[in-house]
């Protein structure tokens, strides 16, 4: 008795056991089953599942005024997943688990691909014949198989750039902010080129040696001073010389922009741990609780700090440096826009999937997405720009209300329009930079392609500038900062850079006809 | 003659067969016990591995679960391309001297606490100390850099304004951005978060000891140390055996503490980058995160080889030296 007992025990703890690992199996099947029959009220309203892939997303969920609007008009709803990490949705590829709706910008190229997702030229042939495209953004998109997948957002040409002065772009721009009321003490010094700068800095350090001269955000340290170096991109981008393309680290410049680093570094006003911080708090801290002279982040910074230092109960003040610190002062962009989104070979409803992105590339659609609803958010002015209701730095706000983030399809000129804020420090820099702009997209046409030998290539170049470029920062002298220059160049050269530059320059000569007027 | 011998060889094969049911039968609760944890292993462990061959292909993620089958096979490309990396003796390096460090540290730091542990003799005392050595355990690594971050900053870490303060130095220590102190760093934190842990299993080992032969060697005039030595000790042999075959066994991930991953990616930047590079990280960092799984795949094989051969040697080590081994 007692042994048929225990058997029966046993086996049932086994199946019990079995069936937890048969439920962690199936729960996935069974959203997905669900998702697509939800219907509310008397419409019915079609439910898509979109995948974010970008971990720090602000918005996860479809709720708000705005999320509520575009399902009124199109009556789509999306069940939204952001990612986890950055490798999550290539282990989605790989294993076939694919939603119906994707938005990304790192796996652009590897998504454009008939195996994966539906071509939205065929789709717009198909169901919304009425969706025009320009020629520019079909171009860019359009891969070897003559279609195209996506078309990204926050993108705009020069002649729209021009034809729309009041769309200024977005908050991703460098910026450098001042202490107002430490340079009053100083006695308003002239802060008119790179060398003031550094006299602004010194000074600093002699007046309060207890303070830090420049903290700079871990994501935004270089930025800025490159371009007051006139480097034409990134460490990591292309520049065009004439006619020939070259990898950034090898710009005359750029050595130029080493030996500033170096200098700040060994005169004391940078720290060597900022290269180290992990999360982007730690220079909010300095800047807000009066630690930190200048702060090194993104042309909204001195409006950010200032109202962060104001809800502290602080006093003190941060004021924009120039956007054009030096008469060498350049900035091209090669941007294509942000990023994209993706109709999977899995969606369940290509038809609605494609009319709701043309609701959204509609101006209507655009302008709902970007500034919110009309009347309640914001209101046209006849100038040419929105009189917005709401601060458009003001986080917190415009990420409750889902303003801007279900930005799937948008341009650079609506995205601009939503950063114009007469009076602001951040609008007054955007201007500045405007005018100094260059726009050359089709360096940035110069993308390596998934699993190529380019892309392995860039990679380890890229990986290697990452750890060389702090060694020539901390460089103790200036020969030696120079010397780890050369070493850095001529490591990127035996990880096979020469070729990777005979590839672009090959690619660009076939691409930059695109962009021929 | 011959015939006689085959037919009882028959027998005693077929009354072994059947005894080997009858014990199978005997066993069957303890066999359902270990089903099921072979059950477990054959889904999460060796299903897995039949991505290895990835290592020897040139797999490309759109092509999804079947391209890894069908994708092209290449060999030793991806291994050949790891050897031949700029920066592979250097990792390689990285990776082995932290690893062996830890051992070296995080071994015996758990053995040479449990036996003071069980020498104390206020019981509250040893309480509080089990207690608060182990809690950390219970902090992801993660939130360890972030207080290592605070306590250890050169411009804002506690330590060094306290050292500032007092006059001990008079230049901040760069601990978290010096490449030379990287492995310091990593062995003693790994120390302090993992030893109270693992002091756990070597005081059941010491628990299990008969306390007669403590009094009788009390009697036959063993002191104190003695005793540890020739009682404690030899108690806790078999434990430690068999703790130091696994740990070896693990040795690339960082020994019985684990972790070499997570603090080689937390605590590593680019400035100590020199030390803080490890074949785990660049694996992860040039292979994984662009969707290279066959690179990646490669380089963990080369690891997992090296595994697999310290693993052995160890166990024979083991087996030769004090006669308990794992297997």
């Amino acid at each position: 008795m007692m042994r048929i007992k225990k058997g029966l025990l046993l086996s049932l703890s086994l199946v019990l056991s079995l069936s937890l690992l048969v439920a962690c199996g199936s729960n996935n099947a069974n959203t997905n089953e669900n998702a697509g029959k939800v219907s509310t009220g008397n419409d019915e309203v079609k439910e898509l599942t979109l995948f974010i892939d970008a971990p720090w997303y602000p918005v996860s969920e479809w709720k708000g005024p705005i999320a509520e609007k575009i399902t009124e008009k199109t009556g789509v709803k999306l069940k939204v997943t952001v990612a986890a990490d950055d490798r999550q949705l290539p282990l989605m590829i790989s294993s076939g688990d694919l939603p119906d709706l994707i938005f990304t910008y790192s796996q652009i190229d590897r998504l454009s691909d008939s195996s994966l997702s539906y071509p939205w030229n065929e789709l717009i042939e198909q169901y919304a014949p009425d969706f025009v495209i320009d020629n520019t953004r079909i171009a860019i998109h359009t891969m070897d198989d003559g279609n195209f997948y996506t078309v990204r957002n926050s993108f705009a040409t020069q002649e729209e750039m021009a034809a729309n002065k009041y769309a200024i772009g977005s908050d991703g721009n460098p910026g450098i902010a001042v202490r107002e009321d430490i340079l009053n003490e100083l006695g308003n010094p002239s802060l008119n080129s790179v060398e003031d700068f550094v006299n602004v800095l010194d000074m600093v350090k002699k007046k309060y040696p207890d303070m830090v001269p420049l903290i700079m955000d871990k994501d935004w340290i270089e930025q800025y001073f490159l371009q007051q170096f006139g480097v034409e991109a990134l460490l990591d981008g292309w520049y065009e010389r004439d006619g020939k393309i070259e990898y950034a680290i090898k710009q005359p410049e750029m050595l130029d922009f080493f030996k500033f680093m170096n200098k700040l570094y060994r005169e004391g006003y940078i720290l060597a741990e900022n290269f180290a911080y992990t999360n982007d708090q730690i220079d909010d801290e300095y800047a807000i609780s009066g630690k930190a002279f200048a702060h090194s982040h993104t042309v909204s910074i001195a409006d950010t700090d200032n109202a962060k230092i104001k809800s502290n109960g602080g006093s003190h003040t941060f004021k924009m440096l120039p956007s054009a610190l030096s008469k060498d002062a350049k900035i091209v962009s090669t941007g294509l826009g942000f990023a994209g989104t993706f109709i999977t070979k899995n969606n369940k409803d290509p038809e609605a999937s494609i009319k709701f992105i043309e609701y959204l590339a509609s101006d209507e659609g655009k302008k709902l997405t970007m500034f919110g609803i009309e009347g309640e958010h914001w209101t046209w002015n006849e100038e040419g720009y929105p009189n917005l209701n709401y601060d458009p730095s003001d986080a917190d706000f415009v990420n409750s209300n889902g303003i801007k983030w279900w930005y799937l399809y948008n341009d650079g000129i609506t995205e601009g329009l939503q950063g114009y804020v007469p009076g602001t420090q951040k609008t007054q820099a955007l201007l500045e930079r405007k005018q100094i702009t260059q726009y050359k997209p089709e360096i940035g046409l110069i993308q390596t392609q998934p699993d190529s030998e380019e892309k392995t290539i860039k990679t380890k170049v890229d990986e290697m500038i990452k750890n060389e470029k702090v060694k020539i920062y901390l460089a103790g002298s200036e020969e030696e900062a120079i010397a780890n220059y050369e070493n850095m160049l001529k490591t990127a050269d035996q990880l096979g850079l020469p070729q990777l530059v005979d590839w672009a320059n090959d690619i660009y000569q076939k691409k930059k006809e695109l962009f021929i007027k | 003659m011959a015939l006689d011998s085959s037919v009882d060889r028959n027998i005693r094969f077929s009354k072994r067969r059947t005894q080997f049911f009858k014990q199978l039968k005997r066993q069957k609760v303890l066999h359902l016990f270990v089903g099921l944890g072979m059950i477990f292993l054959l889904i999460f462990a060796y299903t897995p591995m039949f991505g290895i061959i990835m290592a020897f292909k040139d797999y490309s993620i759109s092509t999804g679960i079947k391209g890894i089958f069908t994708s092209e096979w290449v060999g030793f490309k991806h291994f050949n391309e790891f050897i031949n990396d700029y920066r592979f003796g250097e990792i390689v390096r990285n990776t082995l001297a932290l690893s062996f460090l830890k051992v070296l540290f995080t071994f015996p730091a758990p053995i040479i606490l449990a036996i003071l542990l069980s020498e104390a003799k206020n019981l509250r005392f040893k309480k509080v100390v089990q207690t608060v050595s182990y809690l950390p355990h219970f902090i992801s690594w993660v939130v360890v850099a972030g207080i290592a971050f605070s306590f250890l900053s050169a411009d804002i870490g506690m330590i060094n304004k306290a050292l500032m303060s007092l006059g001990i130095i008079d230049k901040p220590l760069d601990i978290l951005t010096n490449a030379d102190h990287f492995w310091g760093l990593a062995v003693g934190s790994a120390v302090w978060k993992e030893v109270g842990w693992w002091t756990i299993i070597f005081l059941a080992a010491i628990a299990g000891i008969n306390p007669t032969l403590y009094e009788a060697a009390q009697i036959d005039g063993a002191g104190r140390l003695a005793r540890i030595r020739h009682i404690t000790f030899q108690g806790m042999k078999g434990t430690i055996v068999v703790v130091l075959i696994l740990t070896i066994g693990s040795i690339l991930g960082g020994g019985l503490v684990g972790s070499n991953f997570e603090q080689a990616f937390l605590f590593g930047n680019s400035i100590n980058n020199s030390t803080s590079e490890i074949v785990q990280t660049y694996a992860f960092k040039v292979g994984l995160r662009d969707g290279r799984f066959s690179y990646a795949a490669a380089i963990d094989l080369i690891q997992s080889i090296i595994s697999v051969i310290l693993i052995f040697s160890s166990n024979y080590i083991a087996k030769r030296a004090s006669g308990s081994s794992l297997f």
